[in-house]
């Protein structure tokens, strides 16, 4: 049933990258906060002088942290501890604009009942849309952060003379938190989808879940960085079988009668 | 082979409404069963449970020897569904759409794209192929829904009023594709409609549903013998004796114009004899058997429309 259930994930790619305007502010918007945004602190930063309050705040940082300049100890700060948090706000935003209408946009243009006569289980169907999403998701979180590592190193290169590569929690963020994180926010709004009647309910409720996720993560990820790359993983692990159990047992309650409501 | 087993099916919705009162039928491969009645009298929440989309309240059903309650993932491998609440995809050509389907059936796309195209070419959409859905008249669209249902070549297709939105000739198109399916294909095929007339054209055998409950099931002759045994004989003609319009029960029904009722076809020549005996000059003779229509309203106890 794998061909089903990557038709169905096909499709609804299509129905995102069709709308051109949905499209490009899904693109857009990552973009922005991983292109100008970063790119302006780089400037910022590049201009301003050696200033000694920014130094003693640095001198509280750990040593491993520290550069041999201070241009370079605050670029790598940005880069290694705020711009990591853009990438666990990113998916969960670009998932949530086609997880929140994945059912309940299909029932309002009636087209759910026709995908339910299929041969495949509502659980089939339910990880389907989940899976669009989420891939949706990471596709434009890797395209983003490809482009923002070519962009801010060529600008360091300019400005500072060297390279800056992203240190190894980025490999751990991008490959497992962000991932789990997503997962667990597209299979909530997902299962919200299931259960609301209009497009707009179910938008709402995603926003009502996302937003406290979001700043909780804000508020916290910056300071998990600094503790070892350990915790992260062990982070990471927990959120990915949070994930995983959360994608079985969601799904467990609906049928054809419940999704058509 | 029975392909579709209703025992004592009934639904009740939450609301307290008995939409489907504890039916049992059974269907055979090969057979367009008509499912008829009015609107809300209970065949479309008959098709959903068929279908599985409803779980029943009590009783069970089975389509080739599948379980639509418990998998009904297994049955909709078997079976086609045509509904006007089964839309397709505005975005996505009439092709495209097919080929989804297909692929969601778990056909190759090659296979799927032949066979979305064999079924376009049959019901007269090859040339709207790569329009968007969005630009399909409400009749492309039905028949679009038909070739949808038959990409898996189905054993069991459940169509709800099929040719709604229809122009005669798509209509006759259709009535045509699902004749030779159940007879050529040995498709069963459990129509509902409320256009009894149009299901006497092409139903084999008959399943009236009036408020939830069966009242009657059977070939049309069954379903006859069940409501009267009586035919009315017309007959045109002029100068009949008044005593031989009672020794015959004839009525006069108009100008020239008189009935009788009569049990078979074998009371006719005798009934013809007489008249010429008595000298009455015939000009016209017609028997009539009560159609659907007749034997509907004959077991609801309703009036039909337009009469009396």
């Amino acid at each position: 049933m794998n061909t089903a259930i990557f038709a169905i994930i096909k499709k609804d790619f299509r129905s995102v990258t069709a709308n051109r305007r949905l499209f490009a502010s899904l693109l857009i918007v990552p973009l922005v906060l991983t292109i100008v945004l970063p790119s302006v602190f780089v400037f910022l930063i590049h201009m301003t002088p050696d200033d000694p309050d920014i130094q003693s705040l640095l001198n509280l940082l750990p040593q491993a942290s520290r550069s041999s300049s201070l241009e370079l100890t605050v670029t790598g700060l940005i880069i290694n501890h705020i711009l990591p948090v853009f990438f666990l706000i990113i998916p969960i935003m670009t998932a949530s604009i086609m997880a929140a209408s994945s059912f309940v946009g299909e029932k309002e243009k009636r087209t759910l009942e026709t995908l339910l006569y299929s041969p495949l289980t509502v659980g089939q169907i339910f990880r389907a849309k989940v899976l669009a999403s989420f891939l949706l998701s990471m596709m434009v979180s890797l395209i983003s952060f490809t482009a923002m590592t070519v962009v801010l190193e060529a600008e360091i290169f300019l400005l500072m003379g060297t390279l800056l590569l992203p240190g190894a929690a980025w490999i751990i963020i991008l490959l497992l938190v962000a991932p789990a994180i997503s997962l667990i926010a597209v299979t909530l709004i997902v299962r919200g989808s299931a259960k609301a009647t209009t497009v707009e309910e179910s938008q709402q409720s995603a926003v009502f879940l996302i937003l406290p996720l979001l700043l909780l993560l804000v508020g916290q990820f910056s300071g998990v960085l600094l503790l070892s790359g350990w915790i992260l993983l062990i982070l990471g692990g927990v959120c990915a079988l949070l994930a995983w159990l959360l994608l079985r047992k969601a799904a467990e309650k609906f049928t054809c009668e419940r999704l058509l409501k | 082979m029975e392909t579709v087993i209703l025992h004592h099916l009934s639904k009740t919705f939450p609301g307290g409404k008995e939409a489907v009162k504890s039916i049992s039928l059974s269907l055979h491969e090969g057979e367009v069963f008509g499912f008829l009645g009015p609107n809300g009298a209970g065949k479309t929440t008959t098709v959903k449970l068929l279908t599985g989309i409803l779980l029943p309240s009590g009783g069970s059903c089975r389509v080739m020897n599948t379980d639509p309650s418990r998998e009904p993932e297994k049955s909709h491998a078997l079976s086609g569904v045509v509904t006007e609440h089964a839309q397709m995809y505005d975005l996505l050509t009439g092709l495209q759409n097919l080929i989804f389907y297909a692929s969601v059936f778990g056909i190759p796309e090659e296979e799927g794209r032949a066979r979305a195209l064999f079924l376009l070419d049959r019901l007269e959409l090859s040339e709207a192929a790569d329009q968007k859905l969005s630009a399909y008249s409400t009749g492309m669209r039905q028949r679009l829904s038909l070739a949808r249902a038959l990409i898996h070549r189905p054993s069991v297709l459940f169509l709800d009023e099929p040719t709604s939105g229809l122009d005669p000739e798509s209509a006759l198109n259709v009535n045509r594709l699902i004749r030779s399916l159940a007879s050529e294909e040995r498709v069963t095929i459990f129509l509902c409609t409320h256009q009894l007339r149009y299901a006497q054209e092409i139903c084999t055998r008959y399943g009236l549903i009036d408020e939830g409950s069966l009242l009657a099931e059977g070939t049309l002759e069954e379903l006859r013998s069940r409501v009267s045994d009586a035919a009315t004989l017309r007959i045109r003609s002029a100068g009949i004796a008044p005593e031989v319009l009672s020794e015959l029960s004839l009525r006069q029904s108009g100008e020239g114009c008189f009935e009788t009722d009569i049990r078979s076809e074998e009371d006719i020549p005798g009934i013809v004899r007489r008249l010429v005996e008595a000298g009455s000059n015939i000009y016209g003779i017609e028997t009539e058997y009560p159609d659907l229509e007749d034997i509907y309203f004959s077991l609801t106890g309703k009036k039909k429309e337009g009469h009396s």
